[in-house]
C-alpha cells in the first residue's frame, strides 16, 4: 500500500512537472466539415494541418514554444460554425485555419475578428467575404471573380457560341455562374441554358435532358465534384458528347472514379494548381512527406491549401516574434510577399485576398489523370 | 419527344422511391410510427451490396445475372437483419411509451447509422465496379437507357410479389389485422410481436434492394444518400396515403414523374418545390393521400 502511495505521488510529481518544464505552447485552431457531406474535405484538411504541426513542433516549435492545434468540426453548416468559432476563441487560439464552404465561414468571420484572431480560410471563394473591411481575414484560395474571368476566356477559347450554365443554388456555386453569365453577355456570347441542379442526388437524367435539348455547343458546370462525376456519367449513358467544363469544386481525384475514366476523359476545369505539379523541391518533398504518413498523396487542393494556411501563419509568427493579431495581419499584408507555398507564391493584398494568377486549366487524359494545360 | 424521355427518367427515379416508401409505410401501418432510420438501411443495402460484390466477386464466379440476383438476396438478409435489430433495441423499449419518444428514438437511430457507416468505411464518396452494360434503346428515336427501363421493371416486380403476398396469403392477412387493430388482433391469437418483427423484415429488405439498385445503376454512394432518398420516399409514403401499400408505390412513381415533368418544363432548380407544391394541392383536396381511407375518429 505505502508502495502504490510512493508510486503515485511519483506520477502526479512527475506530471505536474512537465508542463512547466516546456514553454506555454502556442494555440492554432483549425475550423473543419469533419462531418457531414463535406466531411472528406475536412478530414483531407485536417490531416495536412496536423502533418505541419507534426513538422514545425519537429523543428523545435515557433519561437521555442510547441505548437498545440485546437481542432473543432464545422459539420459544413453555418449553425454549428459559429458555435464552433466561439468554442475557439475561448480556447486561447492565435489564429484559426478554415473552413471550407463559403457560407460557412461567412458565419464564423464576425465572431474571430471581433476576438481578435486571425483567421486564414482555405476553400472560401466567395467575393464578399473580403469586401467587409475585416482586418484579421484571410484566404489562400482565390476569389470567384478571378475564376469567373479565367472560366470565360476559357469558353470564349473553346469557340462556343451556344453555352449552357449550371449551378447548384450553393453560394459558391450560384455566384461563379453569376459571374461567367455577366462576362459572356457582355462579350456577346448567347447564353441558353442557365439553372441549377439539387445537389447529393444520385439521378442528374432529367436535368441532363433538358440541357439536352437547349443544344448547346458548351456545358459549364460550377457545382462540386460528386455531381460533375454523376453528369458525366450519365452523359455518356445517353450517349451525348458536347464537351464539360467545371469550376475548381471538382478538383478531386473521386471525380475519375464516380464518373469513370471513359466518361471523365476530356473533361476539363479550372482550379490553383495541384501540388504535383509544383516543380519546387519543398512541394516535392512535401508530397513525399504526406504520402509517407498517410499512405496516398493529397488528393484535395483545399487540404493543401488549409496546410498553407498554417504555413503563413507559421511565418508570420517567427517573423514578427509575436502572437498579436495586429502585428500578424500588418506583417502578412505588408511583409509577407512571394512565400513559397504548396500551391504557388502566396502574398495578400489589404483585402486579405491572395494577389497573383492561380488558375490554371486542367483536362482529364485517356487514363484519368488531371494533365495542366498549357 | 423530351416528353417521353422525361417520362422514363421519372418512373426510374420514383420506382426508388416506391421500393423506400414502402418501408415507410408498412411500418406506420402496423405500428403508427415513421421510421426515420430507414433511409439509412436504405444505404446499408449500397454499402453492403458495394463490399460483398467486391469481396465475394460473384458475378465472376457464377456470372453476372446470377451472380446479381444471388448478391442482391444476401444484401436484401443482411439488411433484414438490422432492420430486426433496430426495432428490438430502438423501438420496442418504447412502444407503449408516447408516441414523441419513439420519434426521437428513430432520430437517434438514424444518427447513429449514418456515422458508423462513416467511422466503418470514411467520408469519402464509394463507387461500384462497372459492371452492367451502359448500353441504350433506341427506340422511334427515343433515346432510353436500359439500366433505367430495368430498374423500372425490377422495382414493380417486387412490388406486385409484395402486394400477393399482403393480400393473398395468411401472414398477409395478419399484417392487415395488426394494422387495423392490434388489440384486436391479438386477441384473435395473432403473435402481434412477430407481425411486427415480419414488417420489420420486408421493409428493410426493400430498402436495401433500392439502395444496391442505386449503387449498381448510379455507381456513386455516399453515407449520407439516405437522408435525401429517405426524404423523398417518405413524402411519396404521405402523397399515396401513409399506411397504405399500393398507395406507396403509386405516390413514389407520381413524385419521380413530377419531378422530371417539373424539371422538364418549369425549372430544374424549382424541380423540389414544385414536386412538394403538388403534395399540398393534393393533401388540400384529399387529406388522408391519393389512396388513403378516410377513418371515422374512434370515440
Amino acid at each position: 500500500m505505502k508502495r502504490t502511495l510512493t508510486v503515485l505521488a511519483l506520477a502526479l510529481g512527475l506530471s505536474s512537472a512537465a508542463p512547466a518544464a516546456a514553454a506555454d505552447p502556442i494555440k492554432i485552431g483549425l475550423l473543419a466539415p469533419l462531418t457531414g457531406s463535406w466531411a472528406s474535405e475536412g478530414q483531407e484538411m485536417k490531416r495536412n494541418v496536423e502533418l505541419q504541426t507534426a513538422e514545425a513542433n519537429a523543428r523545435g516549435g515557433l519561437l521555442g514554444r510547441p505548437v498545440e492545434l485546437v481542432v473543432e468540426d464545422d459539420g459544413g453548416d453555418p449553425r454549428t460554425a459559429s458555435l464552433a468559432a466561439q468554442r475557439l476563441t475561448t480556447s486561447g487560439v492565435v489564429a484559426v485555419i478554415g473552413t471550407y464552404g463559403s457560407a460557412v465561414t461567412e458565419a464564423t468571420q464576425n465572431i474571430l475578428d471581433e476576438a481578435g484572431v486571425i483567421q486564414v480560410a482555405n476553400g472560401s471563394t466567395a467575393v464578399r467575404l473580403t469586401e467587409k473591411g475585416l482586418q484579421h481575414f484571410f484566404r489562400t484560395c482565390p476569389r470567384d471573380d478571378e475564376q469567373g474571368r479565367v472560366g470565360a476566356s476559357l469558353i470564349q477559347k473553346v469557340k462556343a457560341s451556344r453555352v449552357a450554365l449550371l449551378h447548384d443554388n450553393s453560394a459558391y456555386s450560384k455566384g461563379l455562374a453569376d459571374e461567367i453569365d455577366a462576362l459572356l453577355k457582355a462579350r456577346n456570347v448567347n447564353v441558353v441554358f442557365f439553372d441549377a441542379l439539387t445537389p447529393k442526388e444520385q439521378d442528374y437524367s432529367a436535368i441532363l435532358t433538358k440541357l439536352k435539348a437547349a443544344g448547346p455547343d458548351v456545358v459549364f458546370f460550377t457545382g462540386y465534384y460528386p455531381e460533375a462525376g454523376l453528369l458525366l456519367k450519365q452523359k455518356r449513358q445517353m450517349g451525348w458528347t458536347v464537351p464539360f467544363l467545371g469550376g475548381d469544386a471538382i478538383n478531386n481525384p473521386d471525380l475519375v472514379k464516380i464518373a469513370g475514366k471513359e466518361a471523365a476523359q476530356g473533361f476539363r476545369f479550372l482550379s490553383p494548381p495541384i501540388p504535383s505539379d509544383l516543380d519546387t523541391p519543398e512541394a516535392r518533398a512535401y508530397v513525399a512527406a504526406y504520402q509517407k504518413k498517410y499512405g496516398e498523396a493529397p488528393s484535395s487542393i483545399y487540404g493543401v491549401l488549409a496546410g498553407d494556411g498554417f504555413r503563413v501563419i507559421a511565418r508570420a509568427i517567427e517573423a514578427t516574434k509575436s502572437v498579436k493579431a495586429d502585428a500578424l495581419r500588418d506583417y502578412l499584408v505588408g511583409g509577407l510577399k512571394d512565400f513559397p507555398g504548396y500551391t504557388g507564391k502566396i502574398s495578400f493584398n489589404a483585402k486579405g485576398d491572395r494577389v497573383g494568377e492561380l488558375y490554371r486549366v486542367y483536362q482529364v487524359d485517356a487514363e484519368g489523370r488531371f494533365q495542366l494545360q498549357p | 419527344m423530351q416528353f417521353f424521355e422525361q417520362l422514363v427518367n421519372g418512373l426510374a427515379v420514383g420506382s426508388i422511391y416506391a421500393l423506400i416508401a414502402l418501408g415507410y409505410t408498412m411500418v406506420y401501418g402496423v405500428l403508427k410510427l415513421i421510421n426515420f432510420a430507414h433511409g439509412d438501411l436504405f444505404t446499408y443495402g449500397a454499402y453492403l451490396g458495394m463490399t460483398l460484390l467486391a469481396s465475394l466477386a460473384l458475378q465472376d464466379r457464377l456470372g453476372v445475372g446470377l451472380g446479381l440476383l444471388l448478391l442482391a438476396l444476401m444484401v436484401m438478409g443482411l439488411v433484414a437483419v438490422i432492420g430486426v435489430v433496430l426495432e428490438r433495441v430502438a423501438y420496442r423499449p418504447v412502444r407503449n411509451s408516447p408516441r414523441l419518444s419513439a420519434v426521437v428514438s428513430a432520430l437517434g437511430a438514424s444518427v447513429f447509422l449514418q456515422n458508423a457507416l462513416m467511422l466503418i468505411y470514411g467520408a469519402r464518396y464509394q463507387v461500384f465496379p462497372d459492371l452492367l452494360p451502359q448500353t441504350a434503346l433506341d427506340i422511334f428515336g427515343l433515346h432510353v437507357p436500359l439500366l433505367r427501363i430495368a430498374v423500372v421493371l425490377i422495382s414493380v416486380a417486387m412490388m406486385a410479389v409484395l402486394v400477393l403476398f399482403v393480400q393473398r396469403t395468411r401472414l398477409g392477412a395478419a399484417i392487415r389485422a395488426t394494422a387495423i387493430d392490434p388489440s384486436a388482433a391479438q386477441l384473435m391469437g395473432i403473435d402481434v410481436n412477430r407481425v411486427i418483427r415480419l414488417v420489420f423484415v420486408i421493409g428493410p429488405a426493400l430498402g436495401g434492394a433500392a439502395g444496391l439498385l442505386v449503387g449498381l445503376t448510379y455507381g456513386q454512394i455516399s453515407f449520407t444518400m439516405g437522408w435525401i432518398y429517405g426524404m423523398k420516399a417518405f413524402t411519396a409514403a404521405i402523397l399515396g396515403g401513409i399506411g397504405n401499400i399500393p398507395g406507396a408505390m403509386v405516390g413514389g412513381l407520381l413524385l419521380g414523374v413530377v419531378e422530371a415533368l417539373g424539371a422538364a418544363y418549369l425549372s430544374v432548380a424549382w424541380k423540389d418545390a414544385i414536386a412538394f407544391l403538388v403534395l399540398i394541392l393534393i393533401l388540400i383536396v384529399r387529406p388522408s393521400g391519393l389512396l388513403g381511407e378516410r377513418v371515422a375518429d374512434k370515440v
